[in-house]
């Protein structure tokens, strides 16, 4: 049996959350916060993989995003006593609101441009959380409060777990059935070649803003999920190591793969952890994963196990996989080319 | 008849330069149309003008309405679909789902259907499936429907991104160059297709090609180019006697009548 088969069983998604829970049972708490780290990281990076390696705009205010996320759920809590279960959502509508804004320039800014633009809007991000002390305190940052549950306060990083995983799966799913769709194809379509996509009844500046926006809520969501795992948001955590750890995932993840978003996500959330040096070194190694996985992995993890068949190709339709049941093949990136014709 | 298409003192410029200058055109439906003339005689640039991808002065009206200043993702919504003389497919990905970009406008935008399948048994892209297996049948590469792109041969590739334009059963196909780079007997398939696509789907076709012989051989009538202007319209023997095309030929390329 080949390996990528296991992915696509049915099972495998119920099977891999169940696995979860069961190793958080077993957890230390470091490695139970390390856990609920990772599973956040999945659901920011899937926001950074949609709009720059599914809709190939070279975006870079996610991490801002987050940071909003992160702010609105520490700040509601704390200001006005809002429900945890309020305020989550509440990140994820809001930063798909900014997402949306922020793409609105995007519309007219290309390639190294809309990369400054929105790292500058990222920067500027930065320093109103860091300056801007009525509202966020500043460096001293804003405690999280601990959700409740049907009375239950989930204050420890096992509760924290199960509401982090649930939210996360679903927001995978969820994003796996946009891509899969007509919205996905779309944004690889303007990737590829906008002229294209125009020619083919796209309309190119309402799905960039639909990109923008998506991303916006995946990071605002992420950034809700982080504020819960690490309970305590400070500005130091959305400067500009921030964008570059967002970038890194997504290019050692494997451009335009979901999957590489779940794999950039779990090595570089790992990696700082594995390293444990100053913020200078880590930056450094972030530099050589970089160039390591572009000159050896030029489609990156995900991309390179696709290719070895380990992973199941990812392709953008809906129920694809019975068109592999009637015939025999499927899709195979070392194909060589037919000669027939 | 209504014409399908009509345009009347198209003209495009870049600059100093004037692509296409003055172009009536005037296409019954259910007629092939071929457009021929040297190199740079403004055949890409009169396509780039009827999709809306460059800024024309005069009036297109197609299908019965001023289409001048539709956005181009609308012209393909109202049926005008469209090649590249350069084959732009996405490289990376498979040859169904390039196929189902072209259908974009078929599959239905509520994200409640098309992309969580809210109250429908079978798979959003299901419909969408049936129909790109059953257009690639008809150009005999639906074997080819789970390739990578990137591992086709470039007439596999000149089928696919006709299957791509045809798919959402467009009303008005332009075909720029479809046998550049093709084989003899691969331009015999083609030549065959369109004029299956005539027969069967009484598909109206503006079609731009350098092999004279494939035009001559599928088209109602033809239209001449040089400089951006027409300088002859007709049936194919007709215009192909027609001095002023002889002179338009004379230095810059044969005439291919192979
Ligand atoms: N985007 C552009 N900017 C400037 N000039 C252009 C542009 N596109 C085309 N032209 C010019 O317009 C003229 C017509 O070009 P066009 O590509 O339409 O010719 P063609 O008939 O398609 O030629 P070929 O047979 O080589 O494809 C040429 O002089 C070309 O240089
Ligand atoms: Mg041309």
């Amino acid at each position: 049996m080949e390996i990528h088969r296991l992915f696509t069983n049915r099972l495998f998604t119920p099977a891999l959350f169940v696995a979860l829970c069961l190793v958080s049972t077993a957890t230390n708490p470091y490695l139970q916060y390390l856990l609920n780290l990772i599973l956040v990281y999945v659901v920011v990076a899937v926001g950074q993989m949609i709009i720059l390696g599914f809709a190939g705009q070279f975006a870079f205010a996610n991490a801002a995003f987050m940071g909003i996320g992160a702010y609105t759920v520490a700040l509601l809590g704390s200001h006005f006593g809002i429900s945890y279960w309020v305020s989550l959502p509440a990140a994820g509508v809001l930063c798909a609101i900014v997402g949306c804004i922020v793409g609105l320039p995007a519309l007219r800014l290309r390639r190294v441009y809309l990369g400054l633009m929105t790292m500058g809007f990222a920067e500027l991000c930065y320093w109103l959380f860091l300056h801007w002390r009525d509202l966020t305190l500043g460096t001293d940052g804003v405690k999280v409060e601990a959700p409740t549950f049907f009375g239950i306060r989930l204050d420890t990083d096992d509760a924290a777990f199960f509401v982090i995983v649930i939210a996360t799966f679903a927001m995978v799913l969820l994003a796996k059935a946009i891509l899969a769709s007509r919205y996905g194809r779309a944004f690889i379509a303007i990737r590829e070649n906008e002229l294209v996509a125009r020619c083919n009844g796209i309309n190119v500046p309402l799905y960039k803003t639909l990109a923008f926006t998506l991303s916006g809520f995946y990071a605002g969501i992420g950034g809700g999920l982080f504020a819960l795992a690490v309970r305590f948001v400070a500005p130091d955590t959305f400067n500009l190591l921030q964008v570059v750890l967002h970038f890194a995932i997504v290019m050692v993840g494997g451009v335009g793969t979901l999957s590489g978003a779940l794999l950039g996500a779990l090595f570089l959330t790992m990696l700082p952890e594995v390293l444990r040096g100053t913020q200078a070194a880590q930056e450094m190694m972030y530099g050589v994963l970089l160039v390591g996985v572009i000159v050896f992995m030029p489609k990156g993890v995900a991309g390179y196990l696709i290719e070895r068949r380990i992973l199941p190709p990812e392709v953008l339709v809906h129920g694809w996989r019975e068109e592999v049941r009637e015939r025999d093949g499927i899709p195979q990136a070392d194909a060589k080319p037919s000669t027939a014709e | 008849m209504e014409p399908l298409l009509e345009t009347q003192d198209l003209t495009v410029r870049f600059g100093g330069v004037v692509a296409v200058e003055d172009v009536s055109l005037t296409v019954p439906p259910g007629e092939i149309r071929g457009i021929i003339g040297p190199n740079g005689a403004g055949k890409s640039t009169l396509f780039n003008a009827l999709s809306g991808v460059v800024k024309a002065e005069g009036r297109i009206n197609f299908d019965g309405r001023d289409i001048a200043d539709v956005p181009v993702h609308r012209r393909a919504g109202l049926g005008l679909r469209r090649t590249f003389q350069h084959v732009r497919l996405m490289q990376n990905r498979t040859a169904l789902e390039n196929v189902l970009v072209g259908m974009h406008l078929e599959i239905p935008a509520n994200p409640l259907k098309s992309v969580l399948n809210l109250g429908g048994g079978v798979s959003p892209d299901r419909a969408a499936r049936d129909r790109a297996r059953e257009v690639m049948s008809f150009l005999g590469i639906d074997g080819l429907i789970l390739r990578e792109t990137g591992t086709l041969t470039i007439a596999q590739q000149r089928l696919l991104e006709l299957a791509r334009a045809l798919a959402p059963g467009p009303k008005l196909l332009m075909l720029d160059e479809p046998c550049a780079g093709l084989s003899v007997p691969a331009v015999q398939t083609l030549d065959e297709i369109l004029l299956r696509l005539k027969e069967e789907w009484k598909l109206t076709i503006l079609l731009v090609e350098h092999v004279v012989s494939l035009v001559i051989d599928v088209s109602d009538s033809i239209t001449v180019l040089d400089k951006g202007r027409v300088i002859a319209e007709g049936a194919g023997d007709e215009v192909m006697s027609n001095p002023a095309v002889k002179q338009a030929y004379l230095g810059t390329e044969e005439v291919d009548a192979a």
